[in-house]
């Protein structure tokens, strides 16, 4: 028997890492700062929602669907937005949370300020799911995805998407299409951010346009920043880290956000890189132990 | 050697056993609030509040002997951290009794969840109707209880003072873009307009954060209406007032019970003098239980007490009263909370529970010399008593 | 009506102008997108209201306020930006933003959550003119505004300093070959901007009557939308998007009345103006 609370904890950390790995792919693989990432967790999550409690969709179709919304609102947002450049680009995302935050609070049919509620865990085998194998669930797709980035990143796609990160100019010159394989990056980040976001609506049972604001978009860049852009496991070690904090941190309760703000500072400040980057003082640490232990075997 | 090594561990484990008899002797009751993040001033009154409360019932030796043991989370306004919360108290915590003294996404969202494992819930001042009520299931959750004015029923309790008592036949309306801004709008706007009223201008700002009301308040002064109603929490209501008074608005400016903060009073100066609030507390309650919480908390805390503190005070004295009548089983805690008729709370008088939620009389207050004063109050059943869903 | 408004509209762009500003001059020298800047404009308010109780005085409480957010500011460029310079600009961008977390939390912690009230009073006393009804305060924030703003035109162009700093903004290697001292350009391009961002927390804090933890978080994002909307760098660009914003703002609210939230309003001018013009109102490539 798992306790319920230890079940809450691990759903939301993967809920988590599933989100901070999607935003990996727009920053990391095709290097664009996006800073409102949460719009499309939350289109995610008010799709799922409304389909299921308006138009009776059952979460499985509406969970898809979800991913399917997504996406296409990331790549109608997308391609006018990398018309426009680098920084403004990053504040271009900003108001593009901003904006889409707005519209969930302001038009009655969203439902307003009063949220969406009654979005029960799904059924299966004729009954609903429980806690633990909901876990389970999204546990099997984030592990998918994975295994998808991966053969993704061998293929040309993810060589494109390397040498834009690198160089976008050079990239250029020789003949890659930058523009579409940023757009791809973009619909594919915002797409499984959205699937995220149905998880997340579906668990928590009920959404308000808040939890998609801003802030919720920037908790989601400090897990990937903090666990490394751009590396494979580092935003999901962040969202590790970021998501156990505030339970640990419970007892001290009063200093929590002050120390995730100082956490963060620290960070980038010290190791840009962030704990799984190269260069960072636990990959050197890794590093040199496996050089040691490796070599153990043929010295002496 | 054997025997020394023995009798230690009986002497340890006796130790324990007794400390851990003592602990199971304590009642464990759940609280949590934003103490931190963007509404940490009311997690602060909240959490003061209720510890005053915690302090005054221990002191007198507990319920029937045992002390209680508040278990005290900060759930910063976030609703996932309100579910952890959740899962904690009921699983790990193992509480008997929650009392919610933060705001309505922490505390609707941990409803199901309460209602589910069979612990009642007493909520403060939280006003998200689905904390009483299933919108899936379309039943109420039982096992919840609201201390607080339902927003649209405040709304209406305003209104029917504001045109019976305050004669006025024209009205403005500016409120939060937030659930209970709009709730508690369009409870006054329905009561005022079925009472006769005329509704000018209904406008909504952003919340949190709205500090200029300049733009809203010139265009509200050009339709000149006898009476402002402004949906606030102290920080929406001292800007209005102020600024109201800057631009020369004559008109009666009448709050609801975010006003109601010793807060309020100090931001707006003398603009705040002859301001009207409908509330939940007296200050001119002549009632020892209502004086002595006065005098108590600004003693304990150097400032005094408002509406937020307030009712999570009552919040926690009602569970706490529902756990001396029927013991420490929740489901007959729940038995007696449903059962509760004529409760003497600090903030007002329940008749009685209807599907989870209060009724009790509407406070009006006005500002005299800087201070809240009693005004008058809004019994009228056909206003007060909350609606029966199906 | 319309006139009030219009009062209405231009000081709350002014304000705006004089958060922004510092903001757009630190990108235009760094290529930094100073989130923190907000904090540090909240620290001038807290700053100001520390001594205006300690003093008594509005003028000195002003001074004090623009002194300590210039200090705070000159401390976050020496240790936290230049060492990063060579990183790519997302790192001192979490940064900044872990730094703006860090010191709201600690004005919370060290000022208490609630609300704090900065009743400072001048004696210049309102203006009428018809239905044009500017109130002190309105008066005040116009005032100092202009003040800043002619010292910072003067500065920029009638002093070597200032020559220095705007071709320091255009090219700092090609500038510092020419025996210019960048890094000293640099400290005293952000004591000029938390300067300023220092004299809007004071005088928001006098406008509101409020100073309080999380002050900054609404301008923290609105100024950055208000300096890419006038163009990054670009310094009347910037002028002119705050007050572009500030008159939609107002006029949005309070006599076309559409029920949009007003922060929103600041970000789809920006997205409008950057479909047409993608560097910005005043921007260059």
């Amino acid at each position: 028997m798992i306790s319920g609370y230890l079940i809450t904890i691990l759903i939301i950390i993967v809920i988590y890492a599933m989100l901070a790995h999607s935003l990996n792919i727009i920053t990391g693989h095709a290097g664009q700062i996006s800073l409102g990432h949460a719009a499309f967790f939350g289109i995610g999550a008010y799709t799922s929602a409304m389909l299921y409690t308006e138009a009776g969709f059952p979460f499985w179709i509406s969970i898809p669907l979800a991913a399917v919304v997504a996406g296409i609102v990331g790549a109608l947002l997308g391609i006018p937005c990398l018309r426009v450049r680098d920084d403004f680009l990053a504040i271009t995302t900003m108001g593009i949370n901003f904006v889409v935050e707005a519209i969930f609070l302001y038009i009655p049919f969203f439902g307003g300020a009063m949220g969406i509620g009654g979005i029960n865990l799904p059924k299966w085998f004729g009954r609903e799911m429980t806690k633990p194998e909901y876990f389970i669930l999204i546990l099997v797709v984030f592990f998918f995805l994975l295994l998808l980035d991966r053969r993704m990143g061998h293929s040309w796609i993810g060589l494109a998407w390397a040498s834009i990160r690198e160089d976008e100019q050079a990239a250029g010159a020789m003949g890659v299409d930058v523009v579409r394989f940023k757009v791809l990056a973009f619909i594919l980040g915002s797409a499984i951010a959205g699937l995220a976001g149905g998880f997340y609506a579906h668990f928590l049972t009920f959404i308000m346009p808040q939890n998609f604001g801003f802030g919720q978009s920037i908790v989601v860049l400090s897990m990937v920043v903090f666990g490394g852009i751009g590396t494979r496991w580092g935003p999901i070690v962040g969202a590790i880290i970021l998501g156990i904090l505030p339970e640990v941190s419970r007892p001290i309760m009063e200093y929590r956000t002050l120390i995730y703000g100082v956490l963060l500072l620290g960070m980038m400040r010290f190791q840009p890189g962030g704990l799984l980057g190269s260069g960072s003082i636990l990959s050197r640490t890794l590093q040199r132990l496996s050089i040691t232990y490796g070599s153990k075997g043929e010295s002496r | 050697m054997k025997s020394r090594g023995f009798l230690f561990s009986f002497f340890v484990l006796a130790v324990l056993f007794l400390a851990g008899a003592t602990y199971g002797q304590d009642i464990p009751i759940g609280f949590f609030a934003p103490i931190t993040g963007p509404a940490a001033a009311d997690g602060a009154s909240a959490k003061n509040a209720v510890e005053l409360g915690l302090k005054e019932v221990n002191d007198a030796g507990g319920i029937n002997g045992k002390k209680i043991n508040l278990i005290i989370y900060d759930d910063r306004l976030n609703p996932q951290e309100a579910v952890a919360i959740a899962n904690k108290l009921i699983e790990k915590d193992k509480v008997i009794g929650v009392v919610s003294g933060s705001y309505s996404g922490p505390t609707r969202v941990t409803a199901p969840l309460f209602q589910k494992a069979g612990i009642p819930m007493v909520a403060g001042y939280a006003v998200h109707p689905d904390v009483t009520w299933d919108p899936k299931e379309k039943k109420p959750n039982d096992f919840c209880f609201r201390n607080g004015f339902l927003g649209e029923i405040e709304g209406a309790a305003a209104a029917e003072f504001a045109v019976k008592n305050l004669k006025a036949k024209k009205v403005s309306l500016i409120f939060m873009d937030n659930d209970f801004g709009r709730a508690i709008s369009s409870g006054f706007a329905d009561r005022a307009e079925k009472l006769g009223s005329k509704v000018l201008t209904k406008q909504m700002y952003k919340f949190p954060g709205e500090k200029d009301f300049r733009p809203y308040l010139t265009r509200i002064k050009e339709g000149n209406p006898d009476l402002i109603f402004a949906a606030g929490y102290y920080n929406e209501a001292a800007s209005i007032v102020r600024q109201a008074k800057e631009l020369g608005i004559s008109s009666k400016i009448m709050g609801e019970e975010g006003f109601d903060s010793p807060k309020f009073l100090e931001i707006s100066g003398s603009s705040a003098e002859g301001v009207v609030i409908a509330t939940n507390l007296d200050r001119d309650d002549p009632r020892p239980l209502v004086q002595n919480f006065l005098k108590n908390y600004r003693k304990a805390y150097n400032e005094d007490a408002d509406m937020v503190g307030a009712s999570s005070y009552d919040a926690f004295m009602i569970l706490v009263n529902a756990v001396k009548k029927a013991g420490t089983d929740p489901k007959s805690i729940q038995k007696a909370l449903l059962e509760t008729k004529d409760y003497n709370g600090l903030t007002g008088k329940i008749s009685r529970f209807v599907q989870g939620e209060v009724v009790k009389p509407v406070q009006i207050q006005v500002v005299k010399g800087g201070k809240f004063h009693r005004l008058g109050v809004v019994d009228n059943p056909e206003v007060i008593t909350p609606p029966t869903k199906q | 009506m319309l006139w009030q408004q219009l009062a209405n509209g231009i000081a709350i762009g002014s304000v705006y102008a004089l958060i922004s500003l510092g903001l757009t001059m630190v990108y235009g020298i760094l290529r930094i997108l100073h989130v923190a800047h907000a904090g540090i404009y909240a620290l001038g308010a807290y700053v100001g209201l520390l001594s205006f109780r300690l003093v008594g005085n509005f003028w000195l409480s002003l001074v004090v306020g623009m002194a300590g957010a210039a200090v705070a500011g000159y401390v976050v460029e020496r240790f936290l930006y230049t060492p990063l310079l060579h990183l790519p600009r997302i790192a001192p961008l979490i940064v900044s933003i872990g730094l703006f977390t860090a010191m709201e939390e600690a004005f919370r912690i060290v000022a208490g959550p609630h609300t704090l009230a900065y009743n400072a009073r001048v004696g210049l006393g309102d203006l009428s003119i018809g239905g044009f009804h500017l109130t002190e305060t309105q008066i005040l924030i116009l005032f100092v505004t202009f003040a800043v703003l002619i010292f910072l035109w003067a500065f920029l162009t009638k002093t070597r300093t200032g020559l220095a700093m705007r071709a320091c903004a255009q090219d700092p290697e090609t500038t510092s070959s020419f025996g210019v001292n960048v890094s000293r350009i640099i400290a005293i391009n952000f004591l000029i901007g938390s300067a300023m961002a220092g004299a809007a927390g004071v005088l928001i804090g006098v406008y509101d009557n409020q100073v309080w933890p999380t002050m900054g978080s609404i301008p923290a994002y609105k100024a950055l939308a208000i300096v890419v909307l006038g163009g990054l760098g670009n310094i009347p660009g910037t002028v002119l998007a705050s007050i572009v914003v500030g008159l939609a703002e107002t006029f949005f609210i309070g006599v076309l009345a559409i029920p949009f939230p007003r922060d929103a309003v600041a970000f789809v001018a920006m997205i409008l103006v950057l479909m047409f013009k993608p560097y910005g109102l005043l921007g260059k490539a």
